[in-house]
């Protein structure tokens, strides 16, 4: 406890020191958090979640399979190939892989970028989900069930350890598209734990969060108005007497007036040098990696990062030019993040996680593209006590399931939650008539992808 | 998919605590089995590896490509406890780590004790069933049990009790030494009850009126008044809409889950009903069955939204049998949740996958409402007369005709990697099309209306997310007796098949997989609140049979669950914590006898609802002050006894109403279609507005609308930031504040206008030093910032 209040306080004093009433809670002045946790000593503060909505094909990105080439065009009869829809042959990758860094794990020619940082990623190649399905595999990914109602990893997370800077959510939500709401609900977790939305194909904060600026007043003139409305509210509070409810709100008040410059500056990319700005790239996705690290710097808990609107990475067909055309601004602004975070000191309690809600076959589908594959598929891990420069687990010799070290999305659940210092089967919440847990009664600890 | 509570891994217990072998296999072994071992070798694989298969006992005990792994009895003899202490390099198991010692342990003294496996019995619900509390046993539970009137207890304060309700509050209240405090004046209550039953604050006549009528009976006329309204039905239709987790549309409206045009047809028949006091036990029996109860015109089917509207998942005709049925499980384990839940205060969806932990439902009763559920289906169904048999006719030609062109499109789209074979499909699909669209002419000569309806819904197929044709069009979204089935037989296209007026009982699934069905679950009522036992639901899909078992076998229950979710809504605080479980897990009452003796008699009293609000709030306990006292405070700092009223803050709606009529700009029309809340110069009551599920409003989301895809016990109640830049920043705020100050505006001068302002906003006059303040303000700022300043105080969301 007195270790998250001295850590308050210097983020406190980053932010420009504000009074301790700026402490009151602007997101969550009644924080109804879990009491507890973390369990043992964290290995993370923060996770910054990079998802690629569609399914980004392992085969293609991180997972290199010569024998595609080999057996281009057939069937072998040796794995049961089938998926939802109907398939072809084997499609080896257009794409070459070279060895990189120290830990020579291979990464294909798409991403020289991330090629640069491969000693910090744990790459994971043997994930596995259990649905084929968009939009229940993105359920199992964001909340551990295909059940369409259960609270959000990152709103669990929120909700665990509550938030080290009051003045923002716990929970941040950075898309192009807000259509995914449903992924970041609290579910039956209190409402303030649920993803806060930001537009980060906006660059202005006023267009990212709405009601943040006023458009007809000054500060000057809110601020005498707001003297108005506080003097009222004392009066008021003093003839009905106290109450939990009329404080709150005072002081919701005042955080919201003070939040107008706050979040004017934190979700302001612009403020950042220019050379900071190139590394990362100018497009949406690398203005919400920019925008993670800021808030992670101000103690934001969870950042969840979308990649483009709807489904990009749902490559059904002509899968050669589609990653062609969308790697490299992915490819730039992942690994500007984790040079930036390495270099700030802030990767080491920082988690940062790569991954899609599943991966791709092995096999053709409309002759140049792939299906959906839930049986392996890879995700990567940096920072926040993950193993950089480990190549862990493994798929079958075509790269379609996973056989090695096999990783189910609870056990990566549950691996976040144990770098966050988080016990996956003790952070509980009892609704009716039971206990839920976001893994819920599964999930190992991925011991050999911890550092 | 298995939704259970216990990670039985985590606890390694000594063994010698385990005495029955079919405990210890639950307990210890299958779960190792089921983490480790299935996703390689289960028989649900297509090539399990090594060909052997340990998720039936079969399978275990014949062992895999090279033999037997198990002696029972022998355990240094099994290869399966070799393979688990990676005594062989050539077998270790499993491959990703070696157990840990104790686990491996477990499993030598479990094959020592001759490896009991109770999966022999594989046509039984499973082991679950010993687990179970025993049926007579859990009839014994509270809540179960008949209602009936109590006598008031003994008080000392004789003179406080104005109804029955008090002497029980009184009672405890005295026992923990605690005093009910002073009745709230008359600005207080007036407003309490106004915003209560209406939802809308009272006016400053209004209220001056009340203060200055002393006569005894002014507060029961001012709850007629209130009970009279019409604006009454639009608060307590809301409460209900959470309930019935209302919304328009669905989480992802795909092809074949498109949002619901004629959802606000619903909505509306809510507020009707209420407003006519429709008795409560026919008010869900119509929600329910309306199209199957004698003499319910067809305009009250309207109420068959509460099953025609809940969320509903896409089904990708591309995706396997298993994997669609699964989806259409998860659809009717919804329609369970939401009846369970919200009607009887039971969480019988715990029952999916195994019997309830904790309450006496087992799988069996799971699947016999699931069975309900699957034999019905919704759909938009004419408001307007038609003969029964064309009616299903035409219900099933949309529900076709929309499957046909949305996989025909789907096989054109993609054809895949067989394209002539899918062409052929399509064009097979085409010529049925055909076809049906024929007998579709045919119906328009009679009822013009339907093709229209039937060219709309099949759009949606062919497109997606298509607009509705008009939401004024003379259909309501509802359900009729139709049964689902999922056909799989051609291996790269499923198809979805309606089959009218044909129940089906659907099997348990075991351990909730659609593809290990085991005994047949016949539609019925839960034994454990079924009286006779024999319960076997024999009309069509069952639904009337299920409504009228709430209201006669679980009636007690019934009025138990909505007594308490009244007395919340009145209250600010439920008697049983925990309104939609009144299982094992839930919370005890804080007063029992009072809750059973409210809902024998509100059921005494015809299951009216209006009784009850009566009998609530002429109450002592109601008309009580909301301040704080600190004595109380220390003893029971969370008023569980009542010893005050709780003070509360208004909700969305009531807020966002209150300033739209303090600003005179309040459309207060009833019914119709919905509109977004942004909608240019929507001015309606705030209930009227647009709720999805895919999109959930902003303004919703800041101020705790609970999700609508799921049945909500009761709102959460949050104060942040967020919501105070909505008031001091958004256009809403500023419009509604400059259409305030242009009401007074034509005021004589500065008081007389500041003074109009405290009427219209918070009913009342300003002191002197607020118009000091007022006065001292308007030096320097305009008139419209001072009216929005008084919008956004604490006393104007206040609700005492």
């Amino acid at each position: 406890m007195s270790e998250k209040l001295s850590r308050r306080s210097w983020i406190e004093s980053l932010c420009g020191g504000l009074g301790a009433v700026g402490l009151a809670g602007m997101f969550a002045p009644e924080a109804r958090a879990a009491s507890g946790f973390p369990n043992f000593p964290p290995r993370a503060k923060h996770v910054i979640l990079l998802f690629m909505a569609g399914g980004p094909s392992q085969l293609d990105l991180f997972d290199p399979k010569p024998a595609l080439a080999k057996f281009a065009g057939q069937r072998p009869p040796s794995v049961d190939l089938r998926t939802e829809r109907v398939t072809g042959g084997l499609l080896p990758s257009s794409f070459a892989f070279r060895p990189q860094g120290q830990s020579g794990i291979p990464v294909s020619e798409l991403l020289p970028h991330l090629a640069g940082v491969i000693d910090e990623l744990c790459v994971i190649r043997s994930m596995y989900t259990f649905n084929p399905t968009h939009n229940p595999a993105r359920f199992l990914f964001y909340t551990g069930s295909i059940t369409t109602v259960r609270p959000s990893m990152g709103a669990w997370i929120s909700y665990g350890l509550g938030t080290e800077n009051r003045n923002l959510p716990g929970f941040v939500v950075l898309s192009p598209d807000a259509g995914y709401s449903y992924l970041w609900r609290s579910g039956f977790l209190p409402s303030e734990h649920q993803g806060t939305y930001f537009n980060d194909a906006e660059t202005e904060p006023e267009k990212m969060i709405r009601y943040l600026r006023n458009t007809q007043m000054d500060a000057t003139a809110q601020r005498r108005q707001l003297d108005l409305i506080q003097v009222l509210n004392r009066r008021h509070e003093a003839a009905a007497g106290p109450d939990r409810f009329l404080d709150a709100r005072i002081q919701a008040m005042e955080t919201a007036y003070r939040m107008q410059l706050e979040a004017l500056d934190v979700f302001d990319i612009r403020k950042e040098p220019e050379a900071v700005r190139a590394e990362y790239g100018t497009t949406p996705f690398a203005n919400g990696c920019l925008l993670a690290r800021r808030l992670v710097e101000k103690g934001v808990r969870c950042v969840h990062v979308y990649y483009g609107q709807g489904q990009p990475w749902d490559d059904h067909k002509d899968i050669h030019a589609n990653l062609v055309k969308r790697c490299p601004d992915m490819d730039q602004a992942a690994a500007a993040l984790i040079r930036d975070l390495k270099q700030r000191g802030l990767l080491k309690e920082t988690l940062v996680v790569w991954g899609g809600e599943f991966g791709r076959t092995p096999v053709s589908e409309n002759g140049d593209g792939r299906d959906h594959n839930p049986y392996g598929f890879t995700m990567w891990m940096a920072g926040g006590g993950a193993k950089g420069g480990l190549a862990y687990g493994n798929t079958d010799e075509f790269g379609f399931q996973a056989v090695e070290n096999r990783v189910s999305i609870h056990d990566l659940h549950a691996t976040i939650l144990y770098l966050l210092g988080i016990d996956h089967e003790k952070l509980t919440y009892r609704y009716a008539g039971r206990d839920f847990r976001l893994t819920d009664v599964a999930g190992q600890v991925v011991r050999g992808a911890i550092a | 998919m298995g939704g259970c509570c216990l990670a039985l891994l985590a606890a390694v217990v000594p063994l010698a605590a385990q005495t029955d072998g079919a405990a210890l296999f639950e307990s210890r072994i299958r779960p190792v089995l089921a983490a480790k071992c299935y996703p390689c070798h289960s028989s649900r694989l297509k090539s399990p590896m090594g060909g052997f298969t340990l998720d039936t006992r079969a399978g275990l005990r014949k062992g895999g490509a090279s033999g037997p792994v198990l002696i029972p009895g022998k355990p240094e003899e099994s290869r399966l406890l070799a393979a688990l202490r990676y005594n062989d390099p050539h077998l270790r198991m499993p491959p990703t780590g070696k157990l840990p010692a104790e686990v491996i342990a477990n499993f030598a003294a479990w094959i020592a004790a001759g490896a009991p496996d109770p999966r022999e019995d594989a046509g039984t619900p499973g082991a679950g069933a010993a687990r179970a509390p025993a049926i007579e046993k859990g009839r014994a539970w509270w809540a179960f049990q008949p209602v009936r009137e109590m006598a008031p207890p003994q008080v000392m304060e004789s003179a406080w009790p104005r109804t029955k309700i008090d002497a029980f509050l009184l009672a405890k209240l005295e026992a923990c030494g605690l005093k009910p405090s002073p009745p709230a004046d008359a600005r207080d209550l007036i407003r309490r009850a106004s915003l209560d039953l209406t939802g809308l604050a009272p006016s400053y006549e209004e209220v001056a009126a009340f203060a200055a009528d002393s006569s005894p009976q002014a507060y029961d006329r001012l709850i007629e008044q209130l009970l009279a309204s019409p604006h009454y039905g639009e608060r307590w239709g809301r409460y209900w809409l959470d309930v019935a987790r209302y919304a328009e549309d669905n989480q992802n409206n795909g092809p074949t889950n498109p949002y619901y045009p004629y959802a606000w047809r619903y909505r509306d028949w809510v507020i009707e009903a209420l407003n006519q006091d429709v008795p409560y036990d026919r008010f869900v029996e119509l929600q329910l069955a309306a199209d199957q109860m004698p003499g319910v015109p067809r305009d009250q089917w309207r109420a068959l939204g509460y099953l025609g509207i809940g969320p509903v998942t896409h089904k990708d005709g591309r995706l396997s049998r298993d994997v669609l049925l699964t989806f259409a499980a998860d659809d009717w384990d919804e329609r369970i949740d939401a009846v369970s839940r919200g009607l009887l205060g039971l969480t019988v969806s715990c029952a999916r996958c195994h019997d309830h932990k904790f309450d006496p439902i087992s799988t069996q009763d799971y699947y016999s409402l699931a069975g309900v559920f699957a034999s019905t289906s919704a759909v938009e169904r004419p408001l307007f007369e038609i003969d029964p048999q064309t009616e299903s006719r035409f219900l099933w030609l949309e529900q076709r005709i929309h499957e046909l062109t949305y996989v025909a499109n789907l096989l054109e789209k993609e054809p895949g990697t067989k394209p002539a074979e899918s062409a052929a499909k399509a064009a097979r699909f085409h010529a049925e099309l055909r076809t049906l669209q024929a007998e579709v002419d045919a119906l328009g000569q009679r009822y013009p209306e339907l093709p229209k309806e039937i060219a709309r819904y099949a759009a949606i197929g062919r497109v997606g997310m298509a607009k509705p044709r008009s939401e004024d069009a003379p259909f309501m979204n509802a359900v009729y007796d139709a049964s689902l089935w999922v056909d799989g037989s051609d291996p790269d296209l499923t198809m979805l098949e309606y089959r009218p007026g044909q129940a089906r009982d659907l099997p348990v699934f075991q351990r909730g997989n659609v593809d290990q069905p085991g005994p047949p679950a016949p539609r019925r009522f839960p034994a454990v609140l079924a009286k006779a036992p024999d319960a076997a639901f024999r009309s069509g899909s069952g639904r009337l049979d299920l409504a009228q078992k709430i209201f006669t076998d679980a009636a007690p229950l019934a009025a138990r669950v909505m007594v308490n979710r009244v007395w919340a809504w009145h209250l600010g605080k439920p008697l049983v914590g925990t309104p939609s479980d009144f299982g094992a897990q839930g919370e005890p009452p804080s007063h029992p006898e009072l809750l059973d003796d409210l809902a024998a008699r509100f059921i005494a009293h015809g299951w009216s609802l209006k009784w009850l609000h009566r009998e609530i709030m002429r109450s002592a306990a109601y008309r009580q002050s909301s301040r704080a006292r600190a004595d109380c405070e220390r003893i029971d700092p969370t008023n569980r006894l009542q010893w005050r009223m709780n003070a509360r803050r208004m909700d969305i709606e009531a807020y966002r109403d209150a300033v739209l009529r303090a600003a005179g700009t309040m459309d207060e029309s009833l019914y119709g279609p919905s509109r977004d809340l942004d909608a240019p110069g929507n001015t309606r009551r705030t209930i009227y507005a647009t709720v999805s599920r895919q999109t959930l409003h902003t303004i919703f989301g800041l101020y705790d609308l609970p999700d609508p895809s799921q049945h909500s016990p009761g709102r959460e109640v949050t104060t942040t930031a967020l919501q105070q830049l909505f008031v001091l920043n958004s256009p809403f705020f500023q419009q509604q504040a400059a259409a305030l100050a242009g009401r007074v505006s034509g005021e004589p001068d500065r008081k007389a206008q500041i003074r109009a302002l405290y009427r219209r906003v918070l009913a009342r006059d300003p002191g002197a030093d607020e118009l000091d303040l007022a006065i001292t303000y308007l030096n320097r700022d305009p008139l419209e910032r001072y009216a929005q300043a008084l919008l956004a105080t604490n006393e104007f969301l206040y609700w005492p």
